[in-house]
């Protein structure tokens, strides 16, 4: 609108052309003031938003960081640059040492004796020996509700899908093992399982009976599970108190 | 009406007025000339925007408002998986692109008689130049990295930093690991050996056993019911085009996210 303040309208094709056409066209913040619906709900939204920001930059516990703070270059590019030279120097490192092997060219005639995806997936593959456990109904007359094979695909599924769903499942604001001894027995249950599991799928390079070995695969991570879970139990007052004297010291309570 | 320019307009006259360096009134004239044909100060503004949200303040953490770093250094290795696996990443893409100039995935057969997949193997771990080492870079840097996601995703896990508001990373985080898993599947595959023949075998057989759409997906994924050239093909353009445009955007929009959101320590 400042563009018609001049009394003069340029028709020399100077100026980016770009001049609204009368005192009546609208600002931006009033097109997004008059827009219906979704737009108008997200603009009142966005402003909202920006209003809790602008509040909770002036509650008294907000604390500003100094704007001068540890200087980015060279110090902290420096120490970037060192630790990842460092790793890529291990990576070469190893790489030199322990090269790979190349097994012989693809056969489909002979089976070899050790059929094995890279370490990463023996988990997977584990999973996929669990036709054991494959329930078997009897209301279809003692037979299985779907093959083995698809057992094991499902059991894949399911492991990585309660992975997903930990968030929504575990909420709350505490963070470190002992203030949730629980989840970290879940979660050290889950470690454990995908070495049992590992090992399960390598079982006949495991030197143990295999029943013994299937056994032990869920026994195990219930095992440590338990153990995980007596143990941060058990530390977990004597810590907490520690932890709470700590801040109490730094920063009374109001 | 008049066809001299304003006063305002007169950057000309404006800059002769004002006592200014060299380098300033190259920068300015420069400046001036792109702004006349691209507008470039509204992007200029942007910039402006961004440099202000870039350094927005935000609420001292956790750490330092307690003064918790005496507590809690010896945790601070474990926050560089994530980097690590970045970088890690980083190398086998670069040791992945110099040997695509060498590896033809070709395979007619599945005989026991070296193909050209296998073949082309061979002369880069027999006859390059330091071809023996790329591969092994390229094969320590996938191993790292799928080791460095893991652990990243333990130490996520362990200090509770999927909570509030960061699921949605922890979600794309899952997808990334089964990205990883992929990567390394369909590169295990690529050489043609016997380990990778029945490594695709039971890839296959287990696509096959997913109801309903069992089929359809070994047909998209391996091209067939049994392993051909088509498979060799189809691991390969997924290793070297799919995956890497796929898994290199969704890092981009994670550690984006991380950057946002600020790194969840411990508390």
């Amino acid at each position: 609108m400042s563009d018609n303040d001049t009394d003069d309208v340029r028709t020399d094709g100077s100026g980016t052309g770009i001049v609204s056409p009368d005192d009546e066209t609208p600002a931006w913040s009033e097109r997004k003031e008059r827009t219906q619906g979704l737009s108008r709900l997200t603009y009142e939204y966005f402003e909202r938003a920006r209003r809790e920001d602008q509040d909770l930059r002036q509650q008294s516990d907000y604390v500003e960081r100094d704007v001068l703070a540890f200087p980015a270059w060279p110090h902290e590019m420096m120490r970037n640059i060192a630790l990842t030279s460092f790793f890529v120097g291990m990576i070469l490192f190893v790489s030199a040492t322990l090269p790979p092997e190349m097994p012989n060219p693809a056969n489909s005639g002979v089976t070899p004796a050790i059929i094995l995806p890279d370490w990463y997936l023996y988990w997977s593959f584990g999973l996929l020996k669990l036709g054991p456990l494959n329930p078997e109904l009897s209301i279809l007359g003692g037979s299985k509700l779907m093959a083995d094979r698809t057992y094991g695909v499902l059991a894949n599924v399911v492991v990585v899908g309660f992975v997903a769903i930990v968030p929504f499942l575990n909420k709350g604001s505490a963070r470190r093992p002992v203030e949730q001894p629980f989840w970290a027995a879940v979660g050290m249950s889950g470690v454990i399982f995908s070495l049992t599991i590992a090992a399960l799928s390598i079982k006949n390079l495991v030197p143990m009976d295999s029943h013994l070995l299937f056994d032990l695969t869920f026994l195990v991570p219930i095992i440590s599970a338990t153990i995980t879970y007596a143990v941060l139990k058990t530390m977990r007052e004597g810590y907490m108190f520690d932890l709470n004297r700590r801040y109490y010291r730094l920063r009374p309570p109001k | 009406m008049s066809l001299e320019r304003k006063d305002e307009h007169d950057h000309k006259g404006w800059m002769e007025s004002r006592e200014l360096t060299p380098v300033e009134s190259v920068y300015l004239t420069v400046l001036i000339w792109l702004d006349r044909r691209l507008r470039v100060v509204d992007y200029l503004e942007i910039l402006e925007d961004l440099y202000y949200k870039v350094n927005m303040q935000m609420p001292k953490s956790h750490t330092e408002q307690y003064n918790l770093d005496n507590k809690f250094w010896y945790w601070y290795p474990l926050y560089a998986l994530g980097s690590f696996s970045t970088v890690a990443y980083i190398v086998a893409a670069i040791s992945g692109a110099l040997l695509g100039f060498y590896y033809a995935p070709a395979a007619a057969a599945a005989d026991g008689s070296p193909t050209v997949a296998y073949d082309s193997v061979m002369l880069i771990m027999g006859q390059l130049n330091l071809g023996y080492f790329l591969r092994s870079v390229h094969r320590w840097a996938a191993q790292i990295m799928v080791a460095a996601v893991f652990l990243h995703m333990l130490r996520v896990y362990f200090t509770g930093a999927y909570k509030e508001p960061r699921e949605l990373n922890w979600l794309i985080g899952i997808v990334l690991i089964s990205l990883t898993l992929v990567f390394g599947y369909t590169g295990y595959l690529l050489p043609w050996s016997q380990l990778s023949f029945w490594a695709g075998q039971i890839g296959v057989e287990m696509s096959l056993s997913i109801p309903l759409i069992g089929e359809w997906v070994a047909q998209l994924m391996f091209g067939g019911f049994t392993l051909s050239q088509a498979t060799l093909q189809r691991m390969y353009i997924l290793h070297v085009f799919f995956l890497p445009f796929i898994t290199t955007a969704i890092i981009a929009v994670h550690i984006g996210i991380v950057w946002m959101q600020g790194i969840a320590e411990p508390h």
